[in-house]
């Protein structure tokens, strides 16, 4: 008798832990997604309403890492999606197809206690390049002291967009320091009265920084919507070659559903 | 089949498997050395020994090394990691020297000097202190040790007299040294409390008889019984020390920069970078092979490093054999 | 001048009892500097110790709500959206028990082996000396280790592989793995000690009754060791639960506790998630940073956690050492 209950006790384990359970989980295909820190919570949201309206078809793994791992990742065969926020640079290796998805403005940013409004392009390149170093050169600014600079690390899309668009393809100057996120670099420029930063405006619109108006006009959603504001830039999913199978329906699904254009016109700006 | 396995197991067949499994551990360390060997070797083969050096700029290499993919030129793969390397031996020297004296003397005080009801309390209290896992000390540090210092420790002057090459935001040597050493110091203060209490109390006593106070007994008969202990006590903590990896992330600053004693208080207050917090701060481009290289060499010196501190342990306390006091 | 000293063991300071004292006034300077040092060092530590406890405390019980520990995390983007930490919980249980169900053959064969049988004795050296290198490695190594072997294209059912064919290497399978590693050497050194204060005569009396080695090894060693490899277990567990190196980089950092493939309990394993620690990682200003008040309460359930194992541990040895009179390793601390 025991012999046949340890028999099947052990049928029982092996049937719970290996054998594979009916057709309705079957099909499940997995997307990876890396990249972009900046366009992570637009994927995110895009990712789970895509598995509420398609149950039972992908399911999604999402990272981060910056616009270069993203790309790197999909060279590699590590990732099936990459999420670019930047433009395709020459140096990106061939054989890569960028579908633009959404487009978000780069905002400069600072902390709530320094009350700068608006800023001339000059006077922006001439404090991220490390020229002014303090808040007394920077008129309209209630900081003092040091200007503290809280830049990206190299892989990030938006430190590439950011030099192309507003400094003019100059670089950040070193002396910044480089956060390896968009959520970080927000933290430190809400912690530091004497900072300095710039992310997406989702990040500003967040409320917790001074976003600090570009040539007179405001970094918000609506003045990148109306084009006036001059840091727009794209998101894009990267695939080796043309997306296919479960990625090119998703990535078809975000360029056209309606549902989609929602989620992303929420905080950013869809591509009608 | 399974008769077999139940009817009683003959000896050799015992002592077999048990041995196999207890080897098989050690095989797991073979694997460990050889993986992170094999994985480490383009930077060795294509740096030689001079990627330990500080001679290129390791900020712009490791840049490089994130944006290149598949199909890197060989010249991606030049590293020059010294900046690391400091920021690793700094922090730990600095808090296991810290750690030695807080716990040498916490040791005293708990052993000799504590009333018991005060000692019943710092026992569980101290082995709390070993327990609380490293990201709670970052958060504590990023949240609270960090601002304070960054608002309230540093001078506007001090930070506009570096500001052409580093800024100043509070988080960099002093938040790390300071929560490291809380860290490590419950680790030696258990062993060198065993240590203190496994010495004859005739010896000290004996030292007193002789016309010592009762403290300067302890010091010189006890602590220095203890020392093999002591020893003991500091390789583990440096051990632990070097190895710190998720608090130290938090809280050294995001830049990779060589604190500069030359620039006199400001010293403790520079960001740095050590292999361990480097290694979790880079993980995520771990796909760029030049990149995942290169965390495999700091990996590397690590394993390096605590193989040298167990050799070194165990070297420094062979003339102290001749005390009976086990280490 | 010189004091005589009372009559007295562990537990009565000197400065109390009978006969003269010797009091700080007439000292040199440097015993009273290093007199004021000791005691400001043990006050300072038992301070600091308390204040940690007592922050975390405060600021746990200022921002932990129940619905916190019961409703999953999800995508948002706002607080009131991104949920609470069920997933991270369950994510930490599981870690753990993955860790400890691997970690205890080990250990304990492993010391049965090197107390009972070890031979050949260079052999035996060499498995103490790896548990040992073991012991001080840093779990940051530990975890790119388990990242090369789990990318490895023969580990690839493990956890799953992209469609461009490389082998995402984090499951939960591949953290659990590398958690054994981390918990074997508390375990095995517990195990050990306890084994080698067995008394020698009752192993004698069983051969003397005309048991095998391994008959003793079941019926005598290992339940007089029970208490000895509870302890290192609840020590092992600890150790886990408070890791994250080896969770940031082993488990995939999903949110949610992600099944990979359709068996429920492989895929389980094979799936991504996250736990405790890296929770509270991801939410402070460290990772993305937008949360420092759940970070906060996960913190407290996290701390909680970990000073319930520790009076566990308290609970155990003290309960060993009533049963069989032997002091455990570390009766002092």
């Amino acid at each position: 008798m025991t012999r046949i209950r340890r028999l099947s006790v052990a049928l029982v384990v092996t049937g719970v832990l290996g054998v594979a359970a009916p057709a309705a989980a079957s099909a499940l295909t997995t997307i990876t997604i890396s990249g972009a820190t900046a366009s992570y919570p637009l994927v995110q949201l895009l990712a789970q309403k895509y598995v509420k309206v398609h149950p039972h078809k992908v399911k999604f793994k999402v990272t981060e890492g910056g616009a270069q791992v993203g790309v790197n990742n999909v060279v590699s065969g590590a990732s099936t999606i990459g999420d670019v926020s930047r433009d395709p640079l020459s140096s990106d290796p061939k054989g890569l197809d960028f579908y633009p998805i959404a487009k978000y403005g780069i905002c400069v940013i600072t902390n709530k206690a320094n009350a700068l409004s608006n800023l001339t392009q000059a006077q922006v390149i001439s404090i991220f390049t490390g020229k002014t170093r303090s808040w007394s050169g920077v008129p309209g600014a209630t900081a003092s002291g040091t200007i503290d600079l809280i830049s990206r690390t190299s892989v990030a899309g938006v430190l590439t967009n950011f030099q192309t668009l507003l400094l003019e393809n100059k670089k950040v100057s070193s002396i910044a320091a480089e956060e390896p996120s968009e959520g970080l670099l927000r933290q430190q420029v809400e912690n530091d009265p004497n900072s300095i930063g710039f992310a997406s405006n989702y990040q500003s619109d967040k409320g917790g920084v001074n976003a600090v108006a570009l040539n007179g006009v405001g970094c918000n959603r609506a003045n990148a919507l109306s084009g006036q504001y001059a840091g727009v830039a794209h998101f894009y999913e990267v695939t080796k070659g043309r997306a296919s199978g479960a990625a090119a329906a998703f990535i078809g699904w975000i360029e056209k559903s309606a549902a989609a254009r929602k989620i992303i016109n929420t905080q950013w700006i869809s591509i009608s | 089949m399974l008769r077999r396995l139940r009817s009683p197991w003959s000896e050799r067949r015992a002592e077999l498997t048990l041995g196999a499994v207890a080897l098989s551990v050690g095989a797991v360390v073979v694997a460990m050395l050889v993986f992170v060997a094999v994985h480490a070797w383009p930077i060795l083969e294509h740096n030689g020994i001079s990627w330990l050096g500080g001679a290129g700029n390791l900020e712009a290499q490791i840049a490089t090394m994130q944006a290149t993919g598949r199909g890197a030129p060989a010249s991606a793969y030049k590293l020059d990691a010294w900046p690391f390397i400091y920021g690793t031996l700094l922090t730990a020297a600095a808090a296991v020297v810290l750690a030695l004296f807080v716990s040498v003397l916490s040791s005293i005080f708990i052993v000799e000097l504590a009333p018991s009801r005060v000692r019943r309390i710092a026992i569980p209290v101290i082995r709390v202190l070993a327990s609380v896992p490293s990201v709670i000390y970052g958060l504590i540090g990023v949240l609270v040790l960090v601002p304070f210092v960054g608002n309230h420790l540093i001078t506007g002057a001090q930070k506009a007299s570096v500001q052409n090459v580093v800024e100043l935001t509070g988080a960099g040597l002093l938040v790390a040294v300071v929560i490291l050493t809380v860290m490590i110091t419950p680790i030696m203060v258990a062993l060198i409390c065993e240590a203190f209490v496994s010495v004859p109390n005739s010896w000290r006593e004996g030292a007193i008889a002789l016309g010592l106070n009762p403290l300067r007994a302890m010091l010189s008969v006890t602590v220095r019984a203890a020392r093999p202990a002591i020893v003991a006590a500091v390789v583990l903590a440096t051990a632990r020390a070097l190895g710190e990896a998720v608090m130290i992330s938090m809280v050294s600053g995001s830049r990779t920069f060589v604190p500069k004693p030359i620039d006199g208080a400001i010293f403790v207050f520079e960001p740095l970078r050590t292999l361990a917090s480097a290694i979790i701060d880079f993980h995520e481009g771990i796909g760029a092979p030049a990149l995942s290289s290169t965390l495999y060499a700091l990996a590397l010196v690590l394993l390096f490093s605590a193989a040298v501190l167990s050799v070194a342990g165990y070297l420094i306390k062979l003339p102290l054999r001749r005390y009976q006091v086990r280490g | 001048m010189s004091a005589l000293a009372p009559e007295r063991t562990l537990g009565q300071p000197w400065q109390t009892g009978p006969g003269r004292r010797s009091s700080p006034i007439g000292w040199r300077w440097g015993d009273r500097l290093a007199l004021a040092g000791a005691w400001v060092a043990g006050i300072g530590l038992c301070v600091i110790a308390a204040a940690i406890v007592l922050y975390m405390g405060y600021r746990g019980i200022e921002y932990l709500r129940p619905q916190l520990i019961f409703s999953r995390p999800a995508v948002g983007t706002s607080q009131s959206e991104t949920g609470g930490f069920l997933d991270p919980i369950l994510g930490t249980a599981l870690l753990t028990l993955i860790g400890i169900v691997l970690a205890v053959p080990l250990a304990v064969s492993s010391a049965l082996w090197i107390c009972e049988y070890g031979r050949p004795s260079w052999l035996a050296r060499i498995v103490e000396s790896s548990i040992e290198i073991v012991a001080g490695t840093p779990d940051i190594v530990i975890a790119l280790f388990g990242l090369a072997i789990f990318q490895l294209r023969l580990f690839a059912p493990f956890s799953f592989t992209a469609s461009g064919g490389g082998v995402f290497g984090r499951s939960f399978i591949a953290a659990g793995a590398m958690m054994s590693l981390i918990a074997l050497p508390p375990l095995f050194a517990t195990t050990r000690d306890g084994l080698q204060a067995v008394p020698t005569h009752m192993r004698e009396a069983a051969f003397a009754l005309g048991k095998t080695r391994i008959a003793t090894i079941r019926r005598v060693l290992l339940p007089s060791v029970r208490s000895n490899i509870a302890t290192g277990v609840t020590l092992g567990v600890s150790r886990i639960i408070g890791d994250t190196a080896i969770v940031v980089l082993l488990l995939g950092e999903s949110l949610r506790l992600e099944s990979q493939g359709s068996a429920p309990v492989a895929g389980l394993l094979r799936g991504t998630g996250s736990t405790l620690t890296s929770y509270v990682y991801d939410n402070s200003p460290a990772g993305e940073g937008a949360a420092p008040q759940k970070a906060y309460a996960a913190a407290f359930v996290l701390l909680a956690l970990v000073l319930c194992l520790n009076l566990l541990v308290d609970r155990i040895g003290r309960s060993q050492a009533h049963a069989t009179g032997l002091r455990t390793p570390a009766a002092i601390l």
